[in-house]
Parts: structure tokens; sequence; C-alpha cells
């Protein structure tokens, strides 16, 4: 039978729906905690036979230093190459031949690690899983071939995407301090320096079993689950947490600019971002929603304003989830013949805007009910529901919170988002990248 | 940065390597009951609409997909049926573009639209208690256009930008490209948005002429999947539906005649100087959506291309470290289609990638497929199919795809047999039969100044500019 998450969305608190029947609470949501401080989640959901486990270890390139940037990362592809019991090419020959199939990414924040599988397979994942948190070996030829692989991952993202090129060089002025600075693919000349040492070091630190939340959600038994999770996951000995980031950045104290020459560029573009809190901050829900304001659909400010007006072929916003204070970004690419500054221009005309008239009832509503079309929709999948549970444990501090966010969002009003839009999108707080196929000059 | 997909902001790359596979036992044995198409009604309306109509109450929420027979086949002027596609959300029913989007959007509802190859399509999903405001809309923006004549020229003017736009990455345009190569002027070559010289001699008039041939009821079906009650459900979409009128048949165009046969192995070198990688895709003809032996094929490129431990993968990314992912696959059209393998490496590794793939590829009849191989791919292809059935999205785009293609429930509920079914032997019939092994068309997009000595190593060369207007033809 297929379960309803109706409940969930009344305690997201933006339910308009009538009619629910069926009511999901927190307690649906089941979770247990293993000696040796591993968090699991367990949703069990019959719908189709398949399931997922979700790995999410809390670190990513902020746990990074200069000459060793992009390990995260890079450990995230190293997670596949072989350990004691399963060696190299094994995870994945083993997963794919069982009918499962696997993905992974990074963040500045964590590092995650999804498997997707008939439900029949849960063993299976649970011994492939086990066995590289345990026993990685990290083969230095293996070490060779994946930098390699991560170098072509760096530059096709910079060969396709103006997006990936504009924010690389906008994080680096944006952060002076705080290792949110470099981009989570890292500098290229660290991706071929790291040491045998630093990955066999970072491994120990920060794949233990106490730096990790589990999701599982689909065709599954919680009882199935638990007793999978004291065979093969309990064993895992625990290790001293890793050190915390305290590294805070300074605030910034006027606008900082940046240019990137690519001749084939077609358009200009534009970034911006704007220093704001961590996610965990009053807020957060605030910014979340002027985000979806000014850049939410056709009827967005930035749409209407720019790509309307035939200004931009695109205009968006981007607030990530962030453990320590970060960037609200925005962007922007130049329709045929608009010059980069009258991009950036209309970007900051919009921002402005909101912060001297605030923005209306309509629009704020607006943006809440489009928040919960996208709670609807991330809760029709067991991937969805997974990654959400997952999501709010680890930004919000308990998945609990996804039964507080309703009020948190409901309470937001139109002064509030003039007050953040205040706040934040000034100037001073500003950095600015422009990425174009004309050199800038001299005057 | 991910493991095989890429994706940041919302930028999502198209060609990522997810897929060697020799010597693995499942160490679990899926038992669970094959996987069945949910159930659902069809009626066809007097006037030839047919409607699908699909229960899902998972989430409160319904998605509305219509399908109108007519894509870049039928484009007598390249990219017409895209933009006619587009003018549908210009306004409708006396409504503005703008007050559309505002309804739509504080709704949180979507409404979009697209045309490919052979099919044009206006896609809705909503929360059901929108279902009086969001499904009259629908029936607007596809019976009542208003062709707005302001806001057609401003979307020309987006378009032409995002045509070029487009070439700034050679991912997105490469399978563009291919197309045209391997097709040439036979209407399958036609790029789906046809290019920056062709929208701007565009005119409005002939627009509203494409809309009036294929926008019919007779050749178009609507499929309506999610929480809502059937009864009721029925008697609004024959309200909103049912008089709509049909009028002269649309033109049908011959897709059987002169499909291309190529003998001969062609390169077409796509300059692009500031490139630091080379984007390249091999292949040729493939086969026709209806092929009796697609879900075999489906297994046999789950091997070669189709997965992380997929052959090429574990060749280019895996061994080589030539790439971060090389893949392949099939492209099926009602009549004709293509088969491709496609991959990136930096210009200085370009003909050992370009090499490494026909030799990887070449393993097919060399050294073929075996047991241990086929079992596990078959294990694959069978456990990754039921979540793609999973969202009204999905059904509703799977029942519109059955309208279009032909095919009916026994796609879905035969699946596993016919995975099950399948023998080294066959494997190795369809492999002899479907692959193509000579005269393979090449599109490489690159530093020419750096590439073109060695493009001519593997066929006839013409080169272009990435700047040229068009995909080459």
């Amino acid at each position: 039978m297929k379960r309803t998450l109706s409940a969930l969305t009344l305690a997201m608190g933006l339910a308009l729906a009538p009619a629910i029947s069926q009511a999901t609470t927190a307690a649906d949501v089941q979770s247990f905690t293993l000696e040796n401080g591993m968090k699991i989640m367990v949703l069990e959901d019959s719908s189709i036979p398949n399931a997922n486990m979700y790995l999410f270890w809390k670190v990513g390139s902020r746990n990074e230093a200069p000459g060793i940037t992009g390990i995260s990362h890079f450990f995230e592809h190293m997670m596949f190459n072989g350990s004691k019991k399963f060696g190299p090419k094994m995870f994945d020959r083993t997963m794919e031949a069982a009918g499962g199939a696997n993905n992974a990414y990074t963040t500045e924040n964590l590092t995650v690690y999804t498997d997707w599988f008939p439900a029949a397979g849960l063993e299976t994942i649970f011994d492939l899983e086990a066995d590289r948190i345990a026993n990685l070996d990290i083969d230095p030829k293996m070490v060779e071939s994946e930098r390699g692989v991560v170098t072509s991952e760096r530059s096709t993202g910079l060969e396709n995407s103006n997006i990936q090129v504009l924010m690389q060089q906008l994080k680096g002025i944006a952060f002076r301090a705080h290792p949110y600075s470099w981009s989570v693919i890292g500098h290229e000349s660290d991706i071929a320096a790291w040491t045998q040492q630093d990955l066999v070091q970072y491994h120990k630190t920060y794949y233990a079993p106490n730096n990790a939340v589990v999701v599982i959600a689909g065709d599954v038994k919680l009882a199935e689950v638990k007793a999978l999770a004291n065979k093969y996951f309990a064993p895992i000995p625990a290790q001293a947490p890793p050190r915390d980031v305290k590294t805070v950045e300074p605030e910034q104290q006027g606008e900082r600019r940046t240019f990137v020459h690519k001749p084939s560029a077609s358009s200009p573009s534009v970034m911006m971002g704007y220093h704001v809190p961590a996610t965990s901050h009053a807020d957060y829900y605030a910014l979340d929603l002027l985000a979806g304001i000014l850049s939410a659909g056709n009827s967005s400010r930035l749409y209407q304003s720019m790509v309307d007006s035939e200004l931009a072929l695109e205009a968006d916003t981007y607030l990530p989830m962030s453990f320590d204070p970060n960037l609200f970004y925005l962007y922007a690419v130049g329709a045929p013949g608009v010059a980069a500054d009258k991009l950036e221009q209309a970007l900051i005309a919009q921002t402005n805007r909101i912060a001297a008239e605030g923005v209306t009832e309509q629009e704020l509503e607006k943006a809440k009910n489009i928040k919960l079309m996208n709670f609807y929709q991330s809760m029709e999948t067991i991937n969805g529901k997974a990654d959400t549970i997952g999501t709010y444990e680890l930004f919000f501090g308990s998945f609990d919170k996804l039964f507080n966010a309703p009020e948190a969002y409901n309470k937001v009003t139109v002064a509030d988002i003039q007050r953040v839009a205040q706040t934040y999108l000034k100037r001073a707080n500003r950095s600015v990248a422009v990425l174009s196929a004309n050199e800038e000059m001299d005057k | 940065m991910m493991k095989c997909k890429p994706l940041l902001l919302a930028v999502a790359l198209a060609l990522s390597g997810c897929a060697a596979t020799e010597g693995t036992k499942p160490l679990s044995v899926d038992n669970s009951p094959a996987f069945q198409l949910p159930a659902y009604e069809t009626l066809t309306l007097d006037n030839g609409l047919t409607l699908y109509l699909m229960q899902q109450k998972e989430v409160p929420l319904i998605t509305v997909n219509a399908v109108v027979r007519a894509g870049a086949v039928n484009d007598q002027l390249p990219g017409i049926s895209a933009m006619t596609a587009e003018s549908l959300l210009l306004g409708a029913g006396g409504k503005s573009k703008r007050a559309i989007e505002d309804k739509v959007d504080f709704l949180g509802a979507s409404l979009n639209v697209k045309a490919g190859k052979e099919g044009s399509y206006v896609s809705s999903k909503f929360m059901a208690k929108d279902t009086e405001q969001m499904l009259p809309l629908f029936a607007d923006v596809l019976r009542r256009p208003d062709f707005d004549a302001a806001e057609f020229a401003k979307l020309k003017q987006r378009e032409i930008g995002g045509l070029i736009q487009a070439k700034d990455s050679p991912r997105a345009v490469v399978g563009n490209y291919f197309a045209e190569l391997v097709y040439g002027d036979h209407p399958y070559g036609n790029a789906s948005g046809g290019n920056s010289d062709s929208i701007a001699a565009l005119e409005l008039s002939q627009v509203k002429g494409f809309y009036r041939e294929f926008y019919q009821p007779g050749n178009t079906a609507i499929a309506v999947v999610g929480d809502f009650d059937v009864a009721e459900m029925k008697s609004k979409l024959s309200a909103a539906f049912a008089d709509w009128q049909n009028h002269a048949k649309p033109q049908t165009v011959e897709l059987k005649q002169a499909l291309p046969a190529p003998t001969k192995a062609r390169v077409l070198l796509v300059d692009k100087p500031d490139a630091t990688e080379t984007t390249f895709v091999i292949g040729g003809v493939g086969v026709t959506n209806n092929n009796p032996d697609a879900v075999g094929l489906t297994v046999v490129n789950t091997i070669l291309g189709g997965r992380f431990t997929s052959w090429l993968n574990d060749e280019l990314r895996v061994n080589a470290g030539l790439t971060y992912g090389a893949r392949s696959g099939f492209v099926s059209f009602s009549e004709s289609g293509l088969f491709q393998m496609s991959t990136f490496t930096k210009t200085e590794t370009t003909e050992a990638a370009i090499d490494l793939a026909l030799k990887t590829y070449g393993r097919l009849w060399q050294q073929g497929i075996d047991q241990a191989t086929l079992d596990s791919a078959k294990a694959y292809v069978k456990g990754q199919f039921p979540p793609d059935f999973e969202t009204s999205g999905q059904l509703a785009g799977l029942l519109t795809d059955m309208y279009l293609n032909g095919f009916d429930n026994s796609y879905i509920n035969d699946f596993e047999k016919k995975v099950d079914s399948l023998t080294l032997a066959e494997s190795q019939r369809l492999v002899n039969t479907y692959f193509p092994k000579d005269g393979l068309q090449f599109v490489l997009i690159g530093n020419a100044a750096k590439i073109a000595p060695l493009a001519a190593k593997y066929g006839e060369v013409t080169q272009i500019s990435i700047k040229d207007v068009g995909f080459g033809g």
C-alpha cells in the first residue's frame, strides 16, 4: 500500500490541501543510533519494490585547507576504488549485479553516497557500504588513475558551464579566510599533489561512524534494517570527532569584483554573491522565500524585469544549505548585445527595489505555495523522501525539524522579506564576477 | 561534484558516465514480483481525442500531459514545431502571457511546452485542489492560443539568443550535430529548435498555420495521472475538450524513404578555438522505437555503455583515467534511430580516447559477451526499472509515449520476462544485427588547430566553426 505523506505537509504548515485523510507523523520516520554513534533513519514505503540507502558524511570542502583542496570530493571517488572484501571495481560490479545503482556527490558541507536497489538487495548494500567504511584500501595505482578522472571532471565543468567558471571565481573573492573560498572540486595543482598519507588520514578522521547519518527509505522493514545495521555497521569503531571548522569569515567592508575572459562566450554572464548566515539561522526561511520571489517562475521579479524585457536570456538565484555563513547568489546571462554592466545593474536594481519598497502579500503567498509544491514533489519518490529527511537532520539539527519548519515558513511576513533584503543584499556585502568574450580594458 | 553526474546550481550535464563486469556473482537474488503498470482507463471522445486516466494517491498532485503528433520531422521551416509549441504560452483564451504565468506560479504549479522529433507536448503539474483552475487554463493553452504578435517577436529574440548561447556548451549541442551528420536532409536530421537564422525568418502566420494543421483532437492524446476521482475527472475532461473540432487531416511526412545507410566513415570537426577538451560522439544508424528486440538491446547496451561498470566507462574512465565518463545508447524514432557512443577528454588525449573507444566497441564482435556479465546486466536493468515509473509525471509521460509510439501495456508488464529470456546466443545476434560496425560517423567538437590532423585518421573530414549558424547541414 502506498503511504500518504499529507501530515508531513500539514506539519510543514504551508498546507492548503483539503481532504487529508491519512496522516504521517514524526513517528513514521523511525530512527535509532548505534553505540558507535551512527544515526540511522528508516521510512517504510512499499510503493515500488525498491529501496535506497543515503549515507551523509559530515565532510566537505569546508573541512579542507590549501594544499589539499578538493580532497573531500576526491575521496568521494576513492570510496569506489576497492576495500578489503570487495577489491578494486568490485563495489560497483557487486552492486550492479544485484540490480543496484549508485552515485555520490560532494558539497561544501557534505559528502553523500546514494544507493538505489531492489529491496531484496538490502543486505548486499549493507555489506558493501560497511566494508568501504571500515576497510578502505587506498591503492596508489588507483589514486593516480583517479587524479585523471577528477581532472577531467574539473575541466569538463569549466568547458561546458560558465556558471561553474563564475562561481569558482566568485567564491575566491567573497571568502578570504573561510574554506568556502575554494571550489568543491579543488585547485588543479592540489588534485595533482595530495599524498597517500593525506588520504589515509582523511578517511580515518571523517569516515568514522560517529560522523555519519544514514537514511533508508523504501520497501523495507525497520526490524530488518536494525538487524543488518547491528551486523554490518555496529562493529565499526568510532573515532575521535573531527576538529571543528573555527574560521569565521571577517565582515566584508566593501564591494569586491573579479573578471573572467572567455573568448568563446556568446554573451556576458554576471554572478554576484552576498554574505548570509548559516542555514540554522532564523533568517534562513525569509531568505529562502526572498530567493523564490526573485526568481521562481516566469512571474518572478527577475524574469519579468530582465528576461521579459530582453536584457537577459536567464536570471536566477541560488541559496545553498550550509553549516557556516555562506552566500546568496544572483546570476544572469545576457541577451545578445547586452553589455555586462547593464546586466549587473539590472540585478542590483531588483534587490535594491525590494530593500526600498518591500514585496506584496501576494508574492509572498506565491513563494510559499511554490515551496509547498516542491515539498510534495520531493515526497513523490522514495529518493526524494530519503534526501529530504537526511537534509533536515543535517542542516536543521534533527529530522524532527521537518515538522517545525512549517511554522517557521508561515511566520515569515512581508516585513521580514524587506528586512533581510536590507540587511544582507547591500553593496558593501556584495562580490561580483563577470565573464565575457571581450577583455576588460583600462578606461 | 559527483561520482558520475555533475550537478551544480541548476546545471545538469547530459553525458555523464555511470556504467566491467566479468566474474560477478549477485550476493542476493531479487525475488520480488515483476513490476506491473498501475491500472488506468483509456477512452476516445467523439472528436477522436484519446484520454488516459490513472489514479495515483500518494501525494495530492495531478499531472496532465498532452501530446500532439507533430515535431521537428514536420518542420518545413526549421524550428517551426518548437516555435509553435512555445507560442501556446504567449497568451490563450483571452488571458495574456503574464496573466497565465501569474496564475500558474501563484498556485505553485507548472505549465510547460516542448517539441521533440515526432511529438509536441504540453505538460502541467498542480495540486489536486487547484484542478478547477488549472484544467481550464490547460485547455485554453492547447485549444485557444491567441498568438500575440508582440509576444511572438520577443519569443523569437529569446530563442535566437538561446540557440547561440547553447553553443557555449559543446555537450549541449553535440547531439544536434550528430543527428544532422547521420541524416543529412532527411527529416530526422532536423534539429528541434531550428537555427538562429531560420527562427529570425519565421513569421507568426506560418506558426498559426502549423498550429491549425496539427493541433487537432484526432491528432492528440491527453494523459491525466494523480490524485483525482476518475468519474469526476472524466466529466471535467469532457467539458473541456468534447467540443474541440477537427478540420482537414494533417499532412503526413514520408519518413521511410531515403533513410541513410552510411558506408563511408565521416568526421564532422567542429572548431571551438578556446576548447580545453574534445567532446565527441561516434556511432551510426540504430533501431526504430517499436523494434521487437528493443528490450534485449537495452541489456546489451547496458554492458557496452549504459552503466558505471560498462565496458566503455570501465576502459576510458576507470582503467585509463582519460575522462569523467563514457557511455553509449540508442535514440529511437518511429522509422529509424541513432546509436551513439559519447565522451570527452582533454585536447592532448583526444586520439587515445577515440582509439580506446573504438577498440572497446570492437569487443562486441571480437570477444563477445560472457554469461556472468549478461546476468549482471539483466539484474541491473530489471532492478533500475521501477523507479522510472514512480511519479505522476513519469507515468503520464509513459502513457503519452504509448500513444505516440504505438506500444501497449506489454512494454511494462512483459519487460522482466523479455529481459529474463535473453540468452548469450541471442545477445550476439543482436550485436551482429543492430550495432553499426562499418562506416562509423564521428562528431568532434574541440580545438581544430590541434586535433584536425588526427581527425583525418577516422574518416573523411568536414570542418566547420561552432559559431557557424546551425549544426553543419
